[in-house]
């Protein structure tokens, strides 16, 4: 840690994970639902346990992206935060939008529209909150030194996050129209702008971890970057097929989808690359190999399985099937819950000044959880390519068909089990790493300061 | 290879290009949704729905266009595929229809809730969705006995086709919750039948099957129909077996 303030990415950090613990508990309630065990069904029925669900992902994923900036941004701008006690006002009222929100689900209080289903008066609060960071850092960067591609491409990345929220708040009489804004934010979010905040982040983890020369790597991320912008933008059409836009989106969407994987694809074999063109080994190996297991898991989860289902004759038979939910989990682990992940175990260390890399509690949560979401995605892909054969081909009655695949949910429960335990893993050693601590100014806590000088970064 | 500077206008150029190109379909899309969506039926209870719907997140369960969650039957089609009079009851208590099966929440919502929903959805039906949900390929493949199976649904009164059909089968099409009905002409005998589908709760207090209003004309239909099977039961379709009835699997 070279600067006081990036202090604050601890506290973000650590939210993070609290809510992460959180999400996989409301995980398990629907994957029991699913096998009959729904006992909470009065009190926590399925609608309420998914929205809690998949908006604590979303939240722990911005707590985490956050938490990045704020130690990324000073670093990269060389000097202090702008305004410290923005940040901690800032983090405790998200904590609280979220905390009412997810109340609020429990009693049936929602807009109901999936992803934002948080009600319309927090919506404004959301907002807020995200300009009192973006101004935060923007200030930051603004007043620092020349400000770098990577601090760049994660600002815009951010910045870009923000606005596009906006076209999720109009309200709309036609369930089409209402659904055509609805994407802007979900698709254009992790199939666009999330992608740069994936890539600055990347980029800087590669930049601390490789002791590559900057140049290279900054370039290789504007190239990545407008491969995703190329294809992403136009590629929200593979959401236009089936819900009553005009055709045309059927051959759009198609074929800029069907471009999309490359933008992964060029950030794995870079990543890959990378890692190997820098001859120095950086005593953080795990960050490593989380920041690696990212950029290829990505590949796997949003590249491969997004393709898998995304040209418009094979999305019409699994269009709304388990086929959506295996693609979702894998792709949102791969991308952004790693990418948090890595930062977490490069920055941990820094922050509270002991060195826990590499311990072997922390290598068996990589693979551990690696291994469990691959399985719960395995689970979830013989569920729904069944599903799809029977309920879409066969012309089988709903319910009928979900009964023939209860069995692949004990299935995916047991990769859950073992997922969790990964995940169980990595709280412990974010447990073990302590609080953030002044010892952790001392510069020879910070291995980052070793690392940069034997590799001079263009400055 | 590119330099720096070259990679930068890639990046930017790119991305104005095609966010512009994604602008001028949008607002040709804004343009061309109405007529797809039928705009002009969005009547004020068609919005009503919408809300209510929002309002209760039936997408946290279903999918509606093929978007939402997987827990729950699609429902863009489900007027046309179960009518609105089994929509209504089932909605009273969607436990009741199907006891014992994956729970849905009782909304208790006033008749006028009820119809306004059901607008929602039935304007959603008749959305042009582009062919979805596709018409299954492989159906008539695997049944040749279609034939019969279809030809006995065209037989049948609209209320038993509408409502009867989603928890007792014919020709081993239909629901599951209730016996089949295909030789129940041997169980019960006229006045049985019309007594007992008019209030089976008389007969058997606590019964799943629920009260279903019909005119006595409508009545003596349905029971005419099942009578009518006897001696024309048609063959298993498929070479299944025709579903047992509870009292079989007793005996
Ligand atoms: C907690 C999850 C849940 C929620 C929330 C929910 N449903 Fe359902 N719904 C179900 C399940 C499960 C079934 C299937 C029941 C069965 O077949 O056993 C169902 C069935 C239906 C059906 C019959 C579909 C068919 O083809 O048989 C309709 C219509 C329906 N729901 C409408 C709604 C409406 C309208 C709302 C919102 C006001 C809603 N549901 C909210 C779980 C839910
Ligand atoms: C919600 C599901 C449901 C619906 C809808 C329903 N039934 Fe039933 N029905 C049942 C169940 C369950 C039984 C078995 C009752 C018992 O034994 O307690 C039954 C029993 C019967 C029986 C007696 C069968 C026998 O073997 O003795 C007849 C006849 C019958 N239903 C006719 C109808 C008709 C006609 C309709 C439509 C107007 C209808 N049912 C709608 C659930 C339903
Ligand atoms: C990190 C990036 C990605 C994430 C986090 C992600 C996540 C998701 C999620 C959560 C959904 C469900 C959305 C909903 O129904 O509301 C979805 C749908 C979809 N995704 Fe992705 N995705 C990513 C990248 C991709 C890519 C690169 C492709 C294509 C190559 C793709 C193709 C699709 C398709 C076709 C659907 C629609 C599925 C359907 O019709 O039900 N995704 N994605
Ligand atoms: C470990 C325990 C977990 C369990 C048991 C679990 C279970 C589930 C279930 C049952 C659903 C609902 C699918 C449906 O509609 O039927 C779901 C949705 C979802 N989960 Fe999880 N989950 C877990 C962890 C995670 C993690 C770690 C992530 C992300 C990194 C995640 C991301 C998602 C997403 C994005 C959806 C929405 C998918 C879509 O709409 O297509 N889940 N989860
Ligand atoms: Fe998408």
């Amino acid at each position: 840690m070279k600067y006081k303030t990036q202090k604050i990415a601890y506290w973000f950090f650590a939210a993070a994970m609290g809510l992460l613990a959180l999400q996989i508990v409301y995980g398990f309630i629907m994957g029991f639902a699913r096998i009959g065990m729904d006992g909470l069904h009065p009190w926590i029925p399925f609608n309420t346990a998914r929205a809690v669900h998949t908006n604590l992902l979303v939240v722990w994923l911005l707590c985490g992206f956050m938490g990045s900036a704020y130690f990324i941004i000073p670093e990269e701008s060389g000097r202090d935060l702008e305004w410290p006690v923005l940040a901690w006002i800032q983090l405790i009222s998200l904590l609280v939008v979220g905390v009412i929100a997810v109340g609020c689900y429990h009693f049936n209080i929602w807009e109901g529209r999936k992803f934002l289903e948080i009600p319309r008066p927090l919506d404004y609060l959301v907002v807020v909150n995200v300009l009192m960071f973006l101004a935060n850092i923007g200030v930051t960067l603004w007043k620092g030194t020349h400000p770098t591609t990577t601090a760049l491409v994660l600002y815009m990345g951010l910045l870009f996050a923000a606005l596009l929220y906006l076209p999720g708040m109009i309200q709309e009489d036609n369930q089409t129209v209402d659904s055509f804004y609805r994407w802007w934010v979900v698709h254009l979010w992790v199939e666009g702008v999330w992608e740069l905040i994936m890539g600055g982040i990347l980029c800087f983890l590669l930049i601390k971890l490789t002791g590559v020369d900057r140049e290279v790597i900054e370039k290789w991320l504007y190239i990545i970057v407008g491969l995703t912008f190329l294809s992403g933008i136009l590629g929200t059409g593979h959401h236009y097929y089936f819900i009553g836009t005009p055709r045309y989106w059927l051959v759009v969407g198609g074929i800029f989808s069907a471009l999309e994987p490359l933008a992964f694809l060029g950030m794995a074999v870079f990543a890959i690359a990378m890692s190997r063109k820098g001859g120095r080994r950086h005593p953080n190996r795990i960050a490593l190999t989380w920041s690696l297991g990212c950029a290829v898991m990505s590949f796997v989860g949003a590249g491969f399985l997004g393709m898998a289902h995304t040209l418009p004759s094979i999305n019409r038979f699994t269009h709304g099937t388990l086929i959506t939910a295996m693609h979702g989990h894998m792709a949102f682990w791969g991308a952004y819950a790693m990418i948090v992940l890595a930062m977490i175990a490069y920055a941990l260390p820094l922050l509270t000044g002991r060195r826990l890399w590499d311990t072997p509690a922390a290598n068996w949560a990589f693979w551990t959880s690696n291994i469990g979401m691959t399985a719960m995605t395995g689970a979830l892909a013989v569920a729904g390519i069944t599903q799809v054969n029977l309920e879409r081909r066969i012309g089988l009655d709903f319910m009928a068909v979900q009964h023939e695949i209860e069995m692949h949910f004990v299935g995916f429960l047991l990769a859950a089990a073992l997922f969790t335990i990964g995940i169980g893993l990595f709280l412990y050693t974010f447990w073990r790493h302590g609080l953030p601590s002044q010892e952790a100014m001392a510069p020879e806590s910070a291995p980052d300061t070793l690392a940069a000088d034997l590799a001079p970064e263009a400055r | 290879m590119l330099s720096k500077s070259q990679a930068r206008t890639f990046f930017l150029g790119g991305t104005g290009v095609f966010a512009a190109i994604f602008l001028a379909l949008t607002v040709d899309s804004m343009k061309r949704i109405p007529a797809l969506t039928h705009a002009d039926q969005l009547t004020e209870s068609v919005v009503r729905g919408k809300r209510l719907w929002e309002a209760n997140n039936c997408m946290g369960c279903h999918t509606l266009f093929g978007e939402g969650a997987y827990y729950a039957p699609e429902l863009t089609q489900v007027v046309e595929r179960r009518g609105k009079p089994w929509i209504r009851l089932f909605l009273k208590d969607p436990e009741k229809m199907f006891p014992g099966e994956r729970r849905m929440v009782n909304y208790r919502f006033t008749d006028a809730q009820t119809e306004d929903v059901i607008a929602f959805l039935d304007w959603c039906g008749h959305v042009n969705l582009q062919g979805f949900p596709p018409k299954p390929p492989l159906r008539d493949l695997l049944r040749p006995a279609a034939v019969t199976a279809s030809g006995t649904a065209a037989s049948q009164p609209e209320l038993f086709r509408t409502i009867c059909i989603a928890c007792h089968s014919v020709g081993g099409v239909g629901g599951v919750v209730g016996p089949a009905l295909d030789e129940v002409y041997r169980r019960k005998t006229r006045d049985e039948m019309l007594v007992w589908i008019a209030d089976p709760q008389k007969l058997k207090p606590g019964t799943p099957m629920p009260v279903i209003e019909m005119t006595d004309a409508q009545r003596a239909e349905i029971v005419d129909y099942l009578l009518d099977l006897a001696g024309r039961t048609p063959p298993p379709a498929n070479g299944r077996p025709t579903p047992k009835t509870p009292a079989e699997v007793y005996e």
